[in-house]
Parts: C-alpha cells; sequence; structure tokens
C-alpha cells in the first residue's frame, strides 16, 4: 500500500480490485498467451515463450532466499530436480496405473488434472527438502551456507543417477507403489514423460509466482524478510526470529522451484535428465537473480527473459554461452553492483518515477 | 524491585572479564544513565541485557519475566528494546519501512492473509502505517518517510533509530550513544527528546553516553563502569565529585600518586 494512501478508509470496490486484480490480471495474461499470442507466433516462439515463464518461476523463486533474505544459496537447480521428478513420477506412472498403457507424448486435456496434482505434490514434496536443508544450514553464513546449497545440489543429481531404469507398462501396473520412487530413469533421464507443459499452464504458474511473492515483499512478512537481509542483528533486536524467517523463505523458495520443475519436467523437447539440472543450471539462476538486482522482481523477470533469448540468439556460438554470461555478469558488477534495478522494482526508480509523473527521486 | 533488574551479571571473553558482578535495579519510569571510559564494557553490558551474549553468571529480569536464556527477539518482544552505537539501520529500506518493520512482532495476520490480500490484511498494515507515521512524526521524520534510510543526515539516522526501536512498544529502552555525532542544536534536541517519549509512553530508559553534559542534565541517577566493574552509582552531583570516578576518566592525581623522598 502506498503512502499517499495510508489512513484514508477505502471502498469495498477498492478493496476488492486490490485484492483480486491482479489474479484477473493473470487470468487474462494466460488467456492471452494461450488462445492468441502462442497460435500467432508458432510453435518455435511459444516454446522459448514457455522457456521464459520456467525462468521467471526460478528467477522469482531464488529471488525469495537470496534477494530478499539476503542468503547466498546455489543449490536451485536441485528443488528443480525433486519437483520435476516427482510429478513426473505422478504423470507418468499415475496415467499408466489409472488409464494403462504408456502416456500420450502429447497433451491430453485427460490427464491435466494429474498434470495439477504432480505439480503442486512436487512443489510440496521440493518445500520439504527445503526444509530439511534449510533446518540445519541456515545456521551457517555467508560462503559456508553456499558450499552447503552446492553439496546439496550435487547429492541431489547424484541419486538421480542412481535410480534404476523405468520398467514397461505391465511391470508398472503391478508394481506396488513404494518402489516406483527408486526408478526414474537414472542417468539416461526420465524418458516419456507426457508433454503437458503449455503457454498456458508455464504463465498460469509464473503468474502465481509473481502474485505471492510481490504480495510478499510489500507486506509486513515481506519487510521481516528483508530486514534479514540488511542487517540480522538489527533485525532480531527488532523482533524479527531470523533464523524461522530464513527457514521460511527457503522453504517457499524451494517450493516454487518445484514448480519450475514440473513445469520443466513436462516441457515438449526437454528430457528431465540429472545432468541437466546440475550445478550449471543453478548458476544460470542466480546470475538472473544477480543481474535483475537481488530483491528486484521485475529485475529477475527482465534478466530472466534476456537469458532465455540470449541462447536462442546466440545459437551457433552455443559454446561460448557460459563465457558470455561470466562476461556479462563481470561488467555488471563493475558498471551497476547492485544488479539492474537494486533491490527496486523499475517502477520505484527514479528515473521512471519522474517519467510517470511522481514524486521527486528518491 | 525495579522494573528491570539485573543481578550479578558477568561474561568473559576468554581471559578478559568484560563485565563483572553488575548489578541494577531500574524502577519504572526511570532515566538512569550508564558512563565510563572507552572498552569499559557499557556495550557488552547491553549486548548481556539484549541476549546477544548470553550471560555467563546472574539474572536478568523483566518485570516477572526471567530473561536470561531468551533469543534477542524473544528479549525485543517481551519489551526490551535497543538502539546501537555504530548505527544498524535498514539502510536500503525507506526510512517508514524501518519502523514498520519492528511492528511485525504485534501483527496479529497470517502470510496467507497477505498472499490473499484480505480485510485483516489492510487493517493492520493500516493500522501499522497510522501508527510508523505518529512515531516519524515525533522524531521529525515523516516527511522522509519514502527515502531510503541511507540517505538521511547521521543526527536523523540516530533518531531514526530510536523510533524504530520505539515501534516494538517497549516497556524498557536501552539506548547506546544517542548523541554521538550529533552537532550541539541536535544535541540539545535530542536532550528534550529523550525526556518527552519517556513521559509520552511511560518508558523506563538506561542510556550509555559519553557527552557529559547531556548525561549530567537529563539522567536521574548514574551508574559508572569501568575495566567491567561498577565503581559508582548516584545522583549525577555525587558521581561528579566520586574520587574513584575522576580517577578512572583522568587517570591518578600525580600529586596524591608521589611518595614524600621519591624523585
Amino acid at each position: 500500500m502506498s503512502l499517499a494512501s495510508y489512513g484514508k478508509p477505502a471502498s469495498p470496490a477498492v478493496v476488492a480490485v486490490d485484492a483480486l486484480g491482479p489474479f484477473a490480471g493473470v487470468a487474462v495474461l494466460v488467456l492471452l498467451m494461450h488462445f492468441v499470442i502462442g497460435p500467432a507466433v508458432g510453435p518455435y516462439y511459444a516454446k522459448i515463450l514457455v522457456d521464459i515463464a520456467i525462468s521467471i518461476v526460478l528467477a522469482v523463486s531464488l529471488n525469495v532466499v537470496n534477494g530478499f533474505t539476503g542468503q547466498f544459496s546455489i543449490g536451485h537447480a536441485a528443488f528443480m530436480a525433486v519437483g520435476g521428478y516427482t510429478a513426473a513420477a505422478i504423470t507418468y506412472f499415475g496415467t499408466v496405473k489409472i488409464w494403462g498403457g504408456l502416456p500420450l507424448v502429447h497433451a491430453d486435456p485427460q490427464g491435466w488434472g494429474l498434470f495439477v496434482v504432480g505439480t503442486v505434490a512436487g512443489a510440496l514434496v521440493a518445500g520439504l527438502f527445503g526444509l530439511f536443508v534449510g533446518l540445519p544450514s541456515l545456521r551457517l553464513r555467508g560462503d559456508y551456507l553456499a558450499l552447503v546449497t552446492l553439496g546439496f545440489g550435487e547429492i541431489v543429481r547424484v541419486l538421480l543417477m542412481q535410480t534404476g531404469s523405468i520398467p514397461d507398462p505391465k511391470v508398472i501396473a503391478e508394481a506396488p507403489l513404494y518402489t516406483l520412487p527408486l526408478k526414474l530413469g537414472g542417468s539416461l533421464g526420465f524418458g516419456g514423460v507426457p508433454t503437458y507443459t503449455n503457454l498456458f499452464w508455464a504463465w498460469l504458474w509464473a503468474g502465481l509466482t509473481l502474485v505471492i511473492v510481490y504480495r510478499l515483499k510489500a507486506s509486513t512478512h515481506g519487510r521481516a524478510f528483508l530486514s534479514v537481509r540488511e542487517d540480522e542483528i538489527a533485525a532480531e533486536a527488532m523482533g524479527i526470529p531470523t533464523t524461522s524467517v530464513k527457514v521460511r523463505a527457503f522453504v517457499l523458495s524451494a517450493a516454487l522451484a518445484g514448480i519450475a520443475g514440473a513445469l520443466f519436467a513436462h516441457e515438449l523437447g526437454t528430457t528431465l535428465n540429472p545432468k541437466e539440472l546440475g550445478f550449471q543450471k543453478s548458476f544460470e539462476v542466480v546470475i538472473m537473480v544477480v543481474l535483475g538486482g537481488m530483491g528486484s522482481l521485475s529485475g529477475a523477470v527482465l534478466a530472466a527473459a534476456v537469458l532465455t533469448v540470449l541462447p536462442e540468439v546466440l545459437r551457433e556460438f552455443s559454446e561460448y554461452r557460459m563465457i558470455v554470461y561470466a562476461l556479462i555478469l563481470i561488467l555488471v558488477m563493475l558498471v551497476r553492483p547492485q544488479g539492474l534495478f537494486g533491490i527496486h522494482e523499475v517502477w520505484e526508480l527514479p528515473v521512471v518515477r519522474r517519467l510517470l509523473g511522481g514524486r521527486g527521486p528518491k | 524491585m525495579g522494573l528491570l533488574d539485573v543481578q550479578g551479571v558477568g561474561i568473559a571473553f576468554g581471559g578478559l572479564k568484560a563485565v563483572q558482578d553488575f548489578r541494577l535495579d531500574l524502577p519504572k519510569g526511570a532515566l538512569q544513565g550508564l558512563i565510563g571510559p572507552n572498552g569499559a564494557g557499557k556495550t557488552t553490558l547491553f549486548n548481556l541485557l539484549t541476549g546477544v551474549y548470553p550471560p555467563d553468571t546472574g539474572t536478568v529480569k523483566l518485570g516477572d519475566r526471567v530473561l536470561n536464556g531468551l533469543k534477542p527477539h524473544q528479549i525485543a518482544q517481551a519489551g526490551l528494546a535497543r538502539t546501537f552505537q555504530n548505527i544498524r539501520l535498514f539502510g536500503d529500506l525507506t526510512v517508514l519501512d524501518n519502523v514498520k518493520i519492528a511492528c511485525w512482532s504485534r501483527g496479529w495476520t497470517t502470510t496467507l492473509d497477505a498472499l490473499l490480500r484480505t480485510p485483516r490484511f489492510r487493517a493492520e498494515e493500516n493500522a501499522i502505517t497510522t501508527r510508523s507515521m505518529e512515531l516519524l512524526q515525533i522524531f521529525e521524520l515523516d516527511k522522509r518517510a519514502d527515502e531510503s534510510a541511507r540517505f538521511l543526515p547521521y543526527g536523523g539516522q540516530r533518531r531514526l533509530e530510536m523510533a524504530r526501536a520505539l515501534a516494538l512498544d517497549p516497556k524498557v529502552l536501552l539506548l547506546d550513544e544517542p548523541a554521538a555525532g550529533m552537532n550541539p542544536q541536535e544535541k540539545v534536541a535530542l536532550r528534550n527528546l529523550i525526556r518527552d517519549v519517556r513521559d509520552r509512553f511511560g518508558l523506563t530508559v538506561l542510556l550509555i553516553e559519553h557527552d557529559m553534559g547531556l548525561v549530567m542534565e537529563i539522567c536521574e541517577r548514574i551508574t559508572v563502569l569501568d575495566h567491567g566493574v561498577v565503581i559508582a552509582s548516584g545522583t549525577p552531583i555525587e558521581i561528579q565529585k566520586n574520587p574513584a570516578v575522576i580517577e578512572a576518566y583522568l587517570g591518578a592525581s600525580p600529586v596524591a600518586d608521589a611518595s614524600p623522598g621519591a624523585h
């Protein structure tokens, strides 16, 4: 709520629009993406748009930990992997168990319910992992925490590599449920996952993630997150339980990464493979957050979009991608160490505020 | 028994006994000064009271509640608020948000309220904003509520630290060198402000300060700490005449020290 409106009682209409407006906005965006933009741009650009949405979920969710609470986690891809494999196991094995036969390769409205269940389950399981990792390791600071999250990421990747190959449908149909999580395809990856992810689902989750995280940032609870980043000792002295705040941030961040993982797992043209979700993926997300500005959601969205499109543009030089990333990062750190927008949103920057005719510089 | 009752509190860092056997009995509404040379253990004592360091010995009681073993945030919520000698504001956040953060523990909404923007959430946000703006008004910071805290002038940052601590709705306020770095006019204003705030909020204030003019004028009683030990305690006039205090600050008098027969 802006300063200008404080103290004045708001009319019920304003209250309702404020509460529900963003959700309506997400609905409009999703429908526009699915029915207008998607068909207009064709499958190649539609896939890039889906990739952007997934990157947005990843960057915005990592921002909760790295940007809001100022902890440095570099194991985000592991939570993505946990969510992705959970969701894929539910849709793949679920389809075989419920309808029999192999899952269809293309999206089938029949299975959408299962996909939603899988995505939510992926978020929950990833959130649980976030709790397990967060509780012990958030007593660590700075580099030490970064190392633990890095190690966690590697452990998840190696464990997934050690799982057995995916059984035949006949075997799946008869196998007891608890044996299935041990057969996730190993180092070859989880092949044949139904491809439910499209513009509709990707942007729905991206939109919801943005609404949730932005509202968090603009609330008392989000301010508690930010205070931990700003000065942990002062935050404690102001009655903020910093450890519990950090764990909460870790769980929320992991759960949202799980959603991104579920979307990734069911995307056409990607294979759910432990190699895809290793350190390099985590690092990509960290770059998005640092580039956009630690704590800035609009910055994360912009960086996610740019860094998703960039490899497509530079497709011929794809071997040099990481070099380009590193150079961009060095350049940004030299010129603008706080990232593009710092902690602020784009509309809070002095330049933009003046353009919009608002009050003077901040 | 007073509101803040400190009994025999001490802590040692390795072989260094930073604070030893500290006793203090602050009645409600008191304005007590804590002075001593640099390194005497004043800030360490604040850290002991607010739970930053758990004391090795002794007990700290606020009213009937024993604060020993509580985490700093629990002590803050229990009603013991503090400011910092080396200013610790949330620099990138706005002046208003700095104060609002301290209102968090008095909030009544859940995260879900915030995510759905329920009427409860709006009501709380309104209440917090109104209260924070009132506090900023008292400290003459309301005009700059929208600026980042780091851009405030030094005196303003010190005042914001006090406003933020008051947003916790504390019973006892610990001020760690509130006048440090202020110019003479600001110090005069601060003097009135501390008294005014104490009366208005029914606070009990414990104040560390090096500016003797300020301490002697506003404190009703003063405790003097040197090398972690209380060397004197009393009214400002008693303290000014106390030889142990003079010695701690200025060193032993050379005349009294020189024994007859020595060169």
